[in-house]
Formats: structure tokens, C-alpha cells, sequence
């Protein structure tokens, strides 16, 4: 259920676009290494995927 | 329509009926009642719409006993659905004189103010999105254009409410967008771009049923019932639910799947 509300984000945040910058992953607190190369991967998606458009005004964007 | 009407106030099977009048050439929400039994002669059934459950749900709220009498297009009768699945308003204190709308293969008449879809400017289909675009069409704009056409759109706001205030199925007493933590309270602007429509689409997911008067009340022309329609797609895909028509409560009412009795594999 989690995971189906989480890809409705997804898909809503895609629609407007903002895709790819949310993620969701099942980690136990005993999964240290898993914990690391998921948020080191996202980490390395987000960091190629460069700064978030809302992070500049986003009347340039707009270009109007 | 009109003798019916009357003869469920005088029968007082309804305490009241919602319906339009018209006034001065404007057909207008009324409430019609017993005592003014000449009024029904003004109802109308015209392209205008209301929610007019949206007022049933208010006047429910205050007066639990009273029975309804309204008059319901398709639009309304999905609301309806839905406020009686959240609890807002039962459906047995309602009762509906329904009228044509929304027209389909099935039928080959309708009344309603979307019949035509307006036709959009060339500023608008430059910068902003066309309000007729088809959700799957909006889906394929290349990410970048598809980011700054809907920021356009967003920019425009000036925070009026009105598609929140004018929507059927919006009920909560606490709304998010009036949390000061949230989003700043009252009409402070800008409008903040592009959380606050961002936090309305998300909170009509298993709600809205694409009556589409949020983009009738709003004074800006931001296509909402094309995001909205995404919302009610996603939904749809997703948790195979489409508000207004399935039974059951919205998936976003349960926590975790839907409990049965089958064997699951560990």
C-alpha cells in the first residue's frame, strides 16, 4: 500500500515535472550496508540529475 | 420536474429542495421550501452548475434530521457517493430528482456548462497548457517544457481558495492549505509554486470525481481538472478505485493492503 501511494507521487510530481527525485526503499535497521549503497546511489541519481528547478526562482523558468 | 417537486415538499417526503432559480436571467442555487410552494414554478434546469451537495453536507451538519430533496446531475451523484462513503452525508437523508448530464454513447442529451470546451488563446498554449489536453498528450511533453508550462500555470494563482471552496468532496474542518506550517495562512502571496496545488491534487487522490468546477470557479483558467484527471488516472492505475463509481472507501483510507483470508506466501 506504501508502495502503490508512493508511485502516485511519483507519477504526480512526474506529471508536473519533477520525476526521479523521490524514492522509496525497505530497509531493516539491521541493513546497514543496504542503507549505505541506497542512499549513496540516490545520492549519485540526484547529484546527475543536478539541483532541483524549484531551487531557482521559478519565475525564470517560466520565461516569460 | 416542477410538479414533483412540489408534491414531494407538500408530502413532506423532503423538508427542502436544492435546486436553481432564476433570477434575473441567472439560474441561481435556491433552496426551495413548503411554505413558499409558488417559488417551484421558478426552478431551472440549465448549463449552470453548483455543488449544490456541498451545501446539503453544510445544512446536514447543522440540522441531522432534515430531509434533503436535490436536484442531481451525474456530477452530483458521484459527490454524493462519496461524501456518503467519508461519513459527510448519509445518503438516506437525501433525495435526488435527477436530470440529464455529461453525455455518452448512452445518451444522446445532456445539460451541463462542459459541453463545449473553450477555446484557448495563443498565450496560453505557448507558455501555459491547454486546458483540453488530454492527460495522456500532457504525459508525453518533453520534462522541461512540461515543468516551466506547468509552473506558468501555478504562478498565476492568487490563492483565492475557490477551487477548494467550490469542490464537493472538500470537507476537512483543519485544511492543509491553511496550516500555518504549511502553507502561509490567509491570502498571503505568492502563492507558493508549486506546493499548495501539489498538496490539493495528492489530497483528492481517491476523492475527486472530475465534476471539473474547480476549473469552472477559477479566475485564473489553471487547467485543475487536467491535473486532477492525472490524480483520478493514477488512482485508477494504481489501486484500480475510481471515486464516485466503485463502492468501498478510498484506498487512501486503508493502511496497508485490504485484509484477507488467503494464505500468503512468507
Amino acid at each position: 500500500m506504501t508502495q502503490k501511494k508512493m508511485t502516485f507521487l511519483q507519477e504526480l510530481l512526474g506529471f508536473v515535472g519533477l520525476e526521479d527525485r523521490l524514492h522509496l526503499a525497505w530497509i531493516s535497521s539491521a541493513e546497514a550496508q543496504k542503507f549505505q549503497k541506497v542512499v549513496t546511489d540516490f545520492t549519485e541519481k540526484i547529484r546527475t540529475l543536478g539541483p532541483s528547478p524549484l531551487a531557482r526562482d521559478y519565475q525564470k523558468a517560466v520565461s516569460l | 420536474m416542477k410538479d414533483t417537486v412540489k408534491k414531494w415538499l407538500e408530502e413532506k417526503q423532503v423538508d427542502m429542495f436544492l435546486g436553481y432559480k432564476m433570477v434575473h436571467g441567472h439560474a441561481l442555487p435556491y433552496c426551495f421550501q413548503a411554505d413558499r410552494l409558488d417559488e417551484v414554478d421558478d426552478l431551472v434546469v440549465s448549463r449552470e452548475r453548483y455543488s449544490l451537495e456541498k451545501m446539503a453536507t453544510h445544512i446536514a451538519a447543522v440540522y441531522p434530521e432534515m430531509k434533503i430533496g436535490m436536484l442531481a446531475r451525474d456530477c452530483n451523484q458521484r459527490a454524493l457517493k462519496v461524501l456518503d462513503i467519508w461519513d459527510q452525508l448519509k445518503k438516506d437523508s437525501v433525495t435526488t430528482f435527477n436530470v440529464n448530464c455529461c453525455p455518452s454513447p448512452l445518451k444522446n442529451h445532456g445539460d451541463c456548462s462542459y459541453l463545449e470546451p473553450s477555446p484557448v488563446g495563443p498565450v496560453k498554449v505557448e507558455l501555459g497548457i491547454d486546458n483540453n489536453m488530454s492527460v495522456e498528450h500532457a504525459e508525453h511533453l518533453d520534462q522541461k517544457e512540461r515543468f516551466a508550462h506547468w509552473m506558468y500555470e501555478f504562478s498565476k494563482c492568487i490563492k483565492c481558495y475557490g477551487c477548494r471552496n467550490i469542490c464537493p468532496v472538500c470537507f476537512c474542518k483543519d485544511c492543509s492549505l491553511e496550516h500555518p506550517e504549511l502553507i502561509r495562512s490567509g491570502g498571503a502571496l505568492p502563492t507558493e509554486v508549486p506546493l499548495f496545488h501539489l498538496v490539493r491534487a495528492a489530497h483528492m487522490a481517491g476523492r475527486c470525481i472530475d465534476c471539473g468546477l474547480c476549473e469552472d470557479a477559477c479566475p485564473m483558467d489553471i487547467p485543475l481538472r487536467l491535473l486532477y484527471r492525472k490524480v483520478g488516472s493514477s488512482v485508477s492505475d494504481l489501486f484500480g478505485y475510481r471515486p464516485g463509481i466503485d463502492e468501498g472507501k478510498s484506498p487512501f483510507n486503508l493502511i496497508g493492503d485490504a485484509p484477507t483470508t488467503e494464505p500468503r506466501p512468507i
